[in-house]
């Protein structure tokens, strides 16, 4: 700690973390309670990467409606940011206790054209870090004049530069880079970015960041933000520190989990390419929703995890022909030459239309100008308006459509979103390369080409077994657990059923599908088998027990493909359920039931473990008020073929196809009718429907995936000979269930709910072995 | 048909009253665009002062059913406005998902549809407008 414990300064935080090679990453989190806001503050420290900790502000709070923020806390309503000026001095101050320190900065960011409260508030709870600006917090953000904005600005500039303790260096960083986020061409981010940090040091602060947010191309924002530096070293004031600041892209974002992923990797090497200090990421569920922590800390860890595969960052080159630099440039030099100071110079600028954002509503923005992506991708003006630079689109563009506008303003999110047209060797870029020449659109030079295989984006394998075994982590997702089993036996036992202990070992176990093998283990001198699952023992046991379940130890050896899956474990368990006389849609009654009543009995049990793993009451909503969706394999599969996965109709959902369907619901859902082939011989073919299984799938919304699988079952004798020698399996195997089936198997349905999966959805974490306490991921030896 | 387009008083989003702005004008309506960051009060003024058809309120920072609620509100107290048809859309929850009671009170209070952020919303916007018109004519 430096004198009277003001922690390190934000910027000689960023400035050590840059000597040593290491990109900053931080989120945009904000929550209005401040026990999910210290959580989240928690997590962000805790990650896996080199963070800075955001507290953002709610929306009332940002208008400057303080009235409207407390009465929505005292009703309850969600507020959709940390309201620094409603909650009292001393819950702010504790909320920050222990985790705001020297290796750890905290930043507030807000969108307010009027600051001086906000920035009050920061410095009372001993932060001294923040970011707008008086044009970027203005024009994009409401209808706050801007000369007001930037009397204002100016006041909480000097605030924050002489309110901050002895020994801090407060830290202002500008949005400029930012704007309406997207469908503005460089140079005019480049320029408001550097005008704004030169107002900030005409106001006093000596710590600056000047911004830019990722934009459509990639050679283009790498030329952008070294024009940038450039400028920012030429002209701010020799001994104000400053670093630039990446936003990864700020516009509509790719709604699939894989280009949400490949969006944030594509800005975080952006960032080490081009010399950027710190990164704000975003997270996968941003098109959707207010993303969780557990959700904001996986963007941390994979932009963390990106960047530092990117490798050493390539040197500058001279920057001569810069088309980015000599735009901006024009518009600094027009704009300083209204006025040396900048709080005159800038209002009259936006008043004669020198700087004019395009699309931006504000009634003090000139709204002359206009952009378009261009056919290589690239921002480019189609109207300049009466700013000092050119027009660099084509002329004989048509106008403006409202599908236009859709089309742009969706430009990045459908090219992530689109899977890669053909298999491409990941690409590296040759450490002494410059920029590549244009090519045509669509271009992918600088993303790695992604396979089809799902991505999670937490660690992949799991740490040595002590370390696992002492993990806070682990420890929350077994207390997750225990409730979720016990929950589990209260239902089904208030049921009626009955728990029955599963065997371990058999002469024949479930074929199982999907490419899972058997082990063999040697009985005596006979060749048995581990349990894969224990369905024709269930089906045996129906005579006696007509509802009956375990809670089963499976071992499996899976593709060590699936190693990544992060939903594979070789050895797992199921809550294994059968039903006698009961149909497919009493078994989902009761699976559905099931998840129901687990979910409301693990929020009611251990609210707090789920939340501090990040998870909010809302993502259980639809599971807890029972509320699930129903759709056939050929309706899951047309879905999949219009959104461009090349699923096979007469199989299995692949991995990916039940995970973008996962990710595209919010509320659990089952996909009945599995074509024939695809499945045991033990699921019901449907008389009415030949080649049509009875049968079924849950699967958990948000990408968690598969969760039950089940079906009515075969229980004819003489079927059952016609279907394992149809799916290719030696009858005299199963001597022993063929023996109990001649005498007379009772009709039945049932199912399988993998409980690590199960306890991984309650849970939010990535990858099964996380929920696991002796994880053995598919190839992987482990003890 | 003349429709007054307005953000609401929390929301400082514009891109989707952009967007609006074209839609509305390519199907032959004047739009009066408020712009973001339009309060219950700022709104009813534009109401007496532009005499529109009808009220189109879009939001899409999560606070959209408490701002809309507020507004409508706001109109129904004024006799000459209490009329006014008012459709507001958009993303008005934080929860990812539309809440079928928050919405049930918006309706409660006066407005006249409440719409998400889809597709089909949009048509449904169109249709709203289209038999505005016909009533109007």
């Amino acid at each position: 700690m430096t004198a009277a414990g003001a922690p390190r300064p934000f910027g000689a935080f960023v400035a050590a973390s840059a000597a040593a090679g290491r990109l900053v990453v931080q989120p945009r989190m904000g929550f209005g309670d401040p026990g999910s806001m210290r959580t989240g503050l928690e997590r962000t420290r805790a990650a896996t990467a080199t963070t800075v900790g955001t507290l953002t502000i709610d929306s009332y709070t940002r208008v400057g409606d303080l009235a409207g923020a407390r009465a929505a806390l005292a009703e309850g309503a969600g507020l959709n940011g940390y309201p620094i000026a409603t909650h009292p001095l001393d819950v702010t101050r504790s909320l920050l206790d222990g985790l705001h320190d020297d290796h750890f900065p905290v930043q507030v960011r807000h969108g307010s054209a009027r600051p001086q409260a906000i920035v009050r508030a920061l410095l009372a709870a001993g932060l001294d870090a923040t970011e707008g600006g008086p044009v970027s917090y203005c024009l994009p953000y409401g209808r706050t004049p801007l000369r007001e904005s930037v009397a204002a600005w100016a006041e909480g500039c000097e605030l924050l530069a002489a309110g901050a303790r002895p020994g801090s260096v407060p830290h202002l960083e500008s949005f400029g880079g930012c704007l309406l986020g997207q469908l503005c061409p460089p140079g005019l981010l480049v320029a408001t970015s550097v005008l704004e940090c030169l107002f900030f040091a005409q106001h006093g602060l000596r710590s600056v960041s000047l911004s830019y947010a990722q934009q459509t191309d990639p050679g283009q924002d790498e030329e952008a933000i070294r024009a940038l530096r450039r400028l920012a070293g030429e002209f701010l004031p020799a001994g104000v520190d400053h670093h630039v600041v990446l936003y990864t892209y700020m516009g509509v974002y790719p709604r699939t989990e894989r280009g949400a992923i490949r969006l944030l990797e594509a800005s975080a090497r952006l960032a080490v390419r081009a010399g950027v200090d710190r990164l704000l990421v975003k997270t996968t569920a941003e098109s959707r929703r207010i993303p969780t922590v557990g959700e904001n800390v996986r963007a941390l860890e994979t932009a963390a995890a990106a960047a530092a595969l990117a490798g050493p960052p390539v040197p500058a080159a001279p920057d001569a022909g810069s088309a980015v630099y000599a735009e901006a440039r024009a518009l600094i030099e027009a704009v300083l030459g209204l006025h040396p100071d900048l709080a005159r110079a800038l209002p009259a600028a936006f008043e004669r239309g020198l700087l004019d954002v395009p699309f931006c509503l504000h009634p003090d923005n000139a709204g002359r100008s206009r952009s378009v992506i261009g056919a290589d991708g690239r921002l480019r003006w189609s109207d300049t308006g009466a700013m000092p630079i050119r027009p660099d689109a084509p002329a004989d563009l048509a106008p403006l459509t409202a599908n236009g506008l859709l089309a742009a303003l969706n430009h990045m999110a459908d090219r992530y979103d689109r899977p890669p047209a053909d298999p491409v060797s990941a690409y590296r870029r040759p450490a002494t390369a410059r920029a590549l020449p244009p090519t045509p659109h669509p271009r992918h030079e600088q993303e790695p080409a992604m396979d089809h295989a799902p991505q999670p984006a937490g660690p992949a394998l799991p740490p040595p077994l002590g370390e696992h075994l002492r993990s806070p982590q682990l420890r929350a997702a077994m207390l997750v657990q225990q409730e979720a089993l016990q929950a589990a036996r209260d239902f089904l036992r208030g049921s009626g059923f009955t728990e029955l202990l599963p065997p371990l070992v058999g002469p024949v176990t479930d074929p199982g599908g999907r490419g899972a093998k058997a082990l063999d283990v040697d009985y005596y001198g006979r060749p048995y088998k581990l349990m894969t699952s224990a369905i024709l023992y269930k089906q045996a046991s129906l005579h006696g027990f007509p509802k009956l379940f375990y809670i089963a130890p499976n071992v499996r050896v899976e593709p060590e493909e699936t190693a990544t899956t992060g939903r594979h474990l070789v050895e797992f368990h199921q809550i294994d359920v059968e039903i006698a006389g009961a149909s497919r849609e009493d078994a989902q009654e009761v699976a559905a039931g099931l998840l129901t009543h687990v979910a409301e009995h693990v929020w009611t049990a251990v609210p707090d473990v789920l939340a501090e793993l990040g998870r909010q009451e809302s993502d259980f909503a639809d599971v807890r008020s029972g509320k699930y969706d129903v759709c056939t394999h050929h309706e899951a599969v047309s879905r999949l073929l219009t959104a461009g996965h090349p699923q096979s109709p007469d199989s299995e959902i692949d991995w990916t196809g039940e995970r973008l369907l996962s990710l595209e619901s919010d509320r659990p859902f089952f996909i009945n009718d599995y074509p024939k082939g695809s499945r045991g011989f033990y699921d019901r073919e449907d008389p009415e429907r030949p080649g049509v299984l009875r049968n079924f799938d849950l699967i958990a919304p948000h990408g968690y995936g598969e969760l039950v699988s089940g079906s009515e079952r075969e229980s004819d004798y003489a079927t059952i000979v016609t279907r394992m020698r149809e799916s290719g399996e030696n009858p005299a195997k199963y001597a022993w269930y063929l023996k109990e089936a001649h005498e007379g198997i009772p009709a039945s349905a049932g199912f399988g709910m993998g409980l690590q999966r199960l306890v991984r959805f309650l849970t939010g974490l990535d990858s099964l072995w996380q929920v696991s306490a002796y994880p053995k991921l598919p190839g992987v030896m482990a003890p | 048909m003349k429709i007054l387009l307005s953000g609401t008083a929390s929301d400082s989003h514009t891109w989707n009253l952009v967007y609006l702005g074209l839609f509305l004008e390519e199907r032959g309506h004047d739009v009066v665009a408020l712009g973001p960051c339009v309060g219950p009060r700022l709104l009813t003024a534009a109401c007496r002062r532009h005499a529109p058809d009808a009220v189109v309120l879009s939001s899409v920072n999560g606070h959209g059913y408490r701002d809309a609620l507020a507004a409508v509100r706001a109109l129904r107290a004024e006799p000459e406005l209490a009329a006014l048809p008012v459709a507001a859309g958009g993303k008005l929850g934080i929860a990812g998902r539309s809440g079928e009671t928050e919405a049930a009170r918006l309706r409660a209070a006066g407005c006249d549809a409440v719409l998400g952020d889809g597709a089909g919303d949009l048509e449904a916007l169109g249709a709203f407008l289209a038999a505005r018109a016909q009533v109007a004519a």
